[in-house]
């Protein structure tokens, strides 16, 4: 305790933020303290790393790491005081209240009903395990104030506690599932590549900091990192070579909302992979299948048991669960989002021109083809540096071209992109990963301003972008440094017109349609680049890398 | 005194994260202290400046001194374009969203006044030990007193307290001169800095005026310097002069001064602040219940005429003889006499931050109708002091804690509720660990039984801040509602006058 500070008292009062950390006193001490070939990426100084360098001596590293935590927290609070979907927007309201009224109903009925009751008014319309957390939230929120969750009774509750209270269970929620499971891969992934332990710190905030899901979480009022974080358990399990524990991870974020299911695709090549080559692994092929089985049949039993014998028997839930949870019947897309058919729509009337089974076949065949290459690559070459780079294609192509998307499922695709930073891919990369968060939190600006979020859509993008000095940032190739920056200035001038100019009373919409086209653009050529990204991991690192066999 | 420019690039950071974070605040909670400022915005934009301190349409009258009016009449001359209905005397609780907007970004902006001054404090050390100072000018900047009373409950304070710290930067110069006038134009923006003002006046009596090297070459005149002297008592009577004189033309000083010293308030502030009278009080109160509730005593029968129920006016007691403000005023005097000696005998500029904080101490602990806000006037010079050694560590943990935990009941809402919680905590944790690694250490004289103590004392916050939470749980508690308050401004106040004794001690004998 009393050298201690003579680590500290030495450096100068900004430090650069480049200088070597002794990681002797850290529990990372046994990875190689070189760092590795520090990152190139953290060359220039940005405010969070000069920030970090006050807690650079290897005692308070771990006070640096618990502090980026909190402070990710306090902005999640500051965004939370913001209002919230469907705010004052009788009768329906929006996303918060389908969240309170899924604990209310979940709380009052008993499972049976749960996906049965009121249809017309937010019928559950989410895997068991959504109902199974509101069902303990609704319980926990009915003990402080039981009117919060009266059933019927409290529909379109504005309580200003009730508000405080579900944005504490979001805090929670996402307290104990998406920031340890952001905390455990990036550990893995400084471990595997042999990075700084300083890095942590800065890995974790770009991650944690990430603008669209504070927004849509924190603001919007949604559940998202539940599930996001649950994926990422069972991506940084598989990673750690914990294949049984990841596969269970990944049944449970299916089982907590259905849109996990853009990950699932390449996930599954990449177990089939490894189970396969370089030979044939049948007692882990065996594992993997039982263990997604018995998360599966255990998350539904208690539905399934407790309607045994009534009216709506164990067939009938698991079918009407089906049904809500796809809504086939819901059409292509419901809200303007930036995928191809709603760009497309601008330009020629889908919906009038084709049947609605035509554009569902259509939308299949379409998803299925732009996924195929990565379950391909995956399988063949399964490979840990290649995973992520899959997981991300295959939600990018969900999110563009399959059907029903709603403008928030870019949060999918978003996160393993955003992970990519954790593993200090390089100023290139980075650049088109910041590039690519910026444009997502673009395409929510619709939703975002609908909601009363402006102040808190700016405040969040500048913060993230000025704290990774992101701007500073452009690829290196000359297409790409002219595709980055013509983006940006549509992105500016679409907002300086919508701030300045009335759209013309033909097409009110007419913003609206600038944002969806130019994020789609922007999405479609992101998914390109990625599938290289994807490929040169798949082909450049060595097979094996690492995988028991 | 040409303004620097370019801030150093930590503090310029600080300073656009925080900005980050406060914006986010705008929609919080805001105290009626916002109703206050947006009625002097009104005031002093519609009203001619006689009327200014005459002027009680709305309950909330001008009682700043003139500076702080001038300040706001400032400001309104911007406020008209955000919004000119904030602007008539008569919409009372007006609270457009431009309004807010307006006022809450006028807050941010004189933040930088602040900045300022912690930039200059920062660059007056050599490089190779501007690490403690940055932490201290961090820790303040960073603190959540400004958090929660300016950007929650809305008050422009931290803007006041860059005056002082630049006020004190300019001391530690010996720019005295310069010093003394900042601190002249500070009382004119808001008075209750006389809490510190004995401090100030002896010091610079001491350094400034008096040179008492002359006493022994018997030249009894040569102790006064005059032209020092001279000097400094015109630049603050012109400085007075600035703030008074349209007043003065008018004869109203007796009516401002009627305004800024309402003496019929009473001895304890509507929510106790955690000093001496909370501590009287609460035995107080605890005399009573026993009376009542034991030993069935007739006299004490009648309903509690409660402190604690928002009542401003109230300075009686059931038990304990009641306080006179004159009782206040020796107490408070004495003790800041106490803390200017050591100064006189020694005069070094750490000295005097030390005398600055005690005279703080002394006004805040044993003061009349003090608010439990003032414990910015004792944190502040404190901080400064942090760092000496060692041994002060364990008296600025005990204040800040206690000083920060004092203020929770300022904000009261659940949306902001666990804002304060966390940002608190994370201050705590965060300087506590930096502030660990960075004081030097000094092994003599190390008290390691009171460090302990102070310790076990500051992790009871956590079952007493679990308590208070909950304390709507416990039915036994029901018709009790003054003991919540108390229970927290009584332990934070044995917080505080723990942290006066440590701190005492250190100063006046080491």
């Amino acid at each position: 305790m009393a050298t201690s500070h003579e680590s500290t008292t030495s450096d100068s009062a900004v430090p650069t933020p480049k200088s070597e950390v002794p990681s002797i006193a850290d529990e990372k001490s046994s990875n190689n303290p070189q760092g590795g070939g520090q990152q190139n990426g953290t060359d220039d100084e940005t405010p969070l790393s000069l920030f970090l360098s006050t807690f650079k001596a290897a005692r308070t590293q771990w006070v640096a790491r618990q502090v980026i935590i909190m402070i990710s927290l306090l902005f999640r609070l500051g965004v939370g005081l913001g209002p919230y979907s469907g705010f004052s927007d009788p009768p329906m309201h929006g996303d918060f209240e389908a969240q309170r009224h899924w604990m209310e109903i979940t709380y009052h009925l008993p499972m049976k009903e749960w996906y049965w009751y009121d249809l017309q008014y937010w019928g559950l319309d989410y895997p068991p395990l959504t109902a199974y957390h509101s069902w303990v939230m609704g319980a926990i929120g009915s003990r402080i104030k039981s009117s919060w969750f009266a059933l019927d009774t409290s529909r379109g509750c504005e309580d200003i506690n009730l508000k405080s209270y579900m944005r504490n269970t979001v805090i929670i929620s996402e307290l104990l599932i998406y920031i340890p499971a952001v905390s455990m891969f990036v550990r893995w992934t400084i471990k595997n590549q042999k990075l700084s332990p300083l890095y942590h710190s800065i890995a974790s905030a770009a991650i944690l900091l990430q603008p669209a899901l504070i927004l849509i979480d924190h603001g919007h009022f949604q559940y998202n990192a539940v599930m996001l974080g649950l994926s990422l358990l069972a991506i940084t399990n598989i990673l750690m070579d914990k294949l049984v524990v990841g596969s269970v991870f990944f049944v449970l974020s299916l089982c907590f909302k259905q849109m996990a299911l853009y990950y699932s695709i390449p996930i599954f090549a990449y177990l089939l992979g490894i189970c396969i080559f370089p030979r044939l692994n049948l007692p882990r092929f065996i594992s993997l299948a039982l263990s997604v089985l018995v998360t599966f049949a255990l998350v539904f039993a208690p539905i399934i048991l407790t309607s045994a014998g009534g009216p709506k028997g164990p067939y009938d839930q698991v079918v009407q669960i089906l049904i809500r949870i796809f809504p086939f019947a819901r059409g292509l897309w419901e809200d303007k989002v930036a995928n191809i058919w709603c760009t497309l729509n601008t330009f020629v009337k889908l919906k009038v021109l084709y049947s609605s089974d035509t554009l569902q076949r259509l939308s299949l065949v379409t998803t299925f083809v732009s996924v195929l290459p990565a379950f391909i690559l995956l399988f063949l070459y399964p490979r840990k540096k290649a995973l992520i780079w899959g997981v991300s294609a295959s939600a990018w192509a969900f999110f563009l071209f399959s059907f029903q998307v709603h403008e928030k499922s870019v949060l999918l695709p978003l996160l393993p992109v955003t992970l990519q930073l954790a593993g200090d891919p390089g100023v290139n990369a980075q650049s088109y990963i910041y590039w690519i968060n910026n444009v997502a939190v673009f395409s929510l600006w619709p939703l975002l301003k609908r909601d009363g979020l402006v102040l808190q859509y700016f405040v969040i993008s500048f913060l993230a972008n000025w704290l990774m000095a992101s701007f500073k940032k452009l690829p290196d190739s000359l297409l790409g440094k002219v595709t980055i920056i013509l983006s940006y200035a549509g992105i500016v001038g679409l907002h300086a017109m919508e701030f300045l100019i009335e759209p013309p009373s033909q097409y009110p919409d007419l913003w609206v349609l600038g944002n969806i086209t130019l994020s789609f653009g922007c999405f479609a050529i992101f998914l390109l680049w990625n599938y290289v990204q994807l490929y040169r991991a798949c082909m450049q690192s060595p097979p094996n890398d690492g995988v028991r066999t | 005194m040409a303004l620097k420019c370019s801030l150093l690039p930590a503090l310029r950071y600080a300073v656009v994260a925080s900005i980050c974070f406060k914006l986010l605040l705008y929609p919080a909670y805001r105290s009626t202290d916002f109703e206050v400022h947006r009625n002097w915005l009104a005031i002093t934009y519609s009203k001619p400046l006689k009327e200014w301190y005459y002027e009680d349409t709305s309950e909330w009258t001008l009682d700043y001194p003139p500076f702080f009016a001038y300040f706001e009449w400032f400001l309104s001359q911007f406020a008209q374009y955000a919004d000119p209905g904030m602007l008539v005397v008569g919409n009372l609780d007006y609270a457009s969203t431009a309004t807010v907007y307006f006022q809450r970004t006028s807050e941010i902006v004189s933040e930088l006044v602040l900045v300022y001054g912690l930039q200059n404090y920062f660059s007056l050390l050599p490089d190779n030990n501007r690490q403690p100072a940055y932490a201290i000018a961090m820790s303040i900047y960073f603190s959540p007193g400004f958090l929660i009373i300016d950007n929650i409950h809305f008050q422009y304070n931290a803007m006041l307290f860059g005056i002082l710290v630049w006020s004190l930067v300019a001391m530690k110069q010996q720019r005295m001169l310069r010093g003394a006038v900042l601190f002249a134009v500070l009382l004119c923006f808001k008075h209750i800095f006389l809490y510190l003002a004995p401090a100030y006046f002896a010091y610079l009596l001491r350094v400034y005026c008096l040179d008492l090297s002359a006493l022994s070459r018997n030249s009894l005149m040569g102790v006064i310097r005059w032209k020092n002297s001279i000097l400094l008592g015109l630049s603050v009577i012109s400085v007075a002069l600035i703030a008074f004189s349209p007043f003065i033309y008018l004869g109203q000083v007796p009516q401002i001064f009627k305004r800024l010293f309402p003496f019929s308030r009473g001895l304890c502030h509507a929510y106790w602040a955690p000093n001496v009278w909370a501590l009287y009080s609460a035995t107080d109160r605890v005399l009573f219940l026993v009376f009542r509730k034991v030993l069935k005593n007739p006299v004490y029968a009648d309903d509690m005429a409660s402190l604690t129920r928002g009542l401003v006016g109230i300075s009686s007691f059931n038990v304990l003889p009641d306080v006179q403000p004159r009782t206040t005023f020796l107490l408070t005097t004495f003790y800041q006499l106490i803390a200017l000696i050591p100064m006189i005998i020694t005069p070094t500029h750490d000295k005097f931050v030390g005398a600055l904080a005690l005279c703080g101490f002394a006004s805040f602990l044993f003061g009349w109708h003090v608010h439990e806000k003032a414990i910015l006037l004792v944190i502040v010079p404190f901080s400064f002091l942090a760092l000496k050694d060692r041994r002060y560590l364990t008296p600025f943990y005990l204040l800040t804690v206690s000083g920060y935990i004092s203020l929770f009941p300022l904000i009261f809402t659940s949306p902001e509720a666990p804002i304060k919680y966390l940002y608190t905590f994370a201050w705590i944790f965060a300087f506590y660990n930096v502030f660990d690694g960075l004081a030097p250490v000094r092994t003599t004289h190390r008290v390691f039984l009171l460090d302990r103590i102070a310790h076990v004392f500051l992790l009871g916050f956590i079952p007493l801040l679990l308590f208070v939470a909950l304390y709507d749980k416990f039915a036994i508690f029901s018709g009790l509602e003054f003991l919540r308050l108390m229970l927290i401004s009584t332990y934070c106040s044995l917080g505080i006058i723990g942290s006066f004794v440590g701190f005492s001690w250190l100063y006046l004998f080491t």
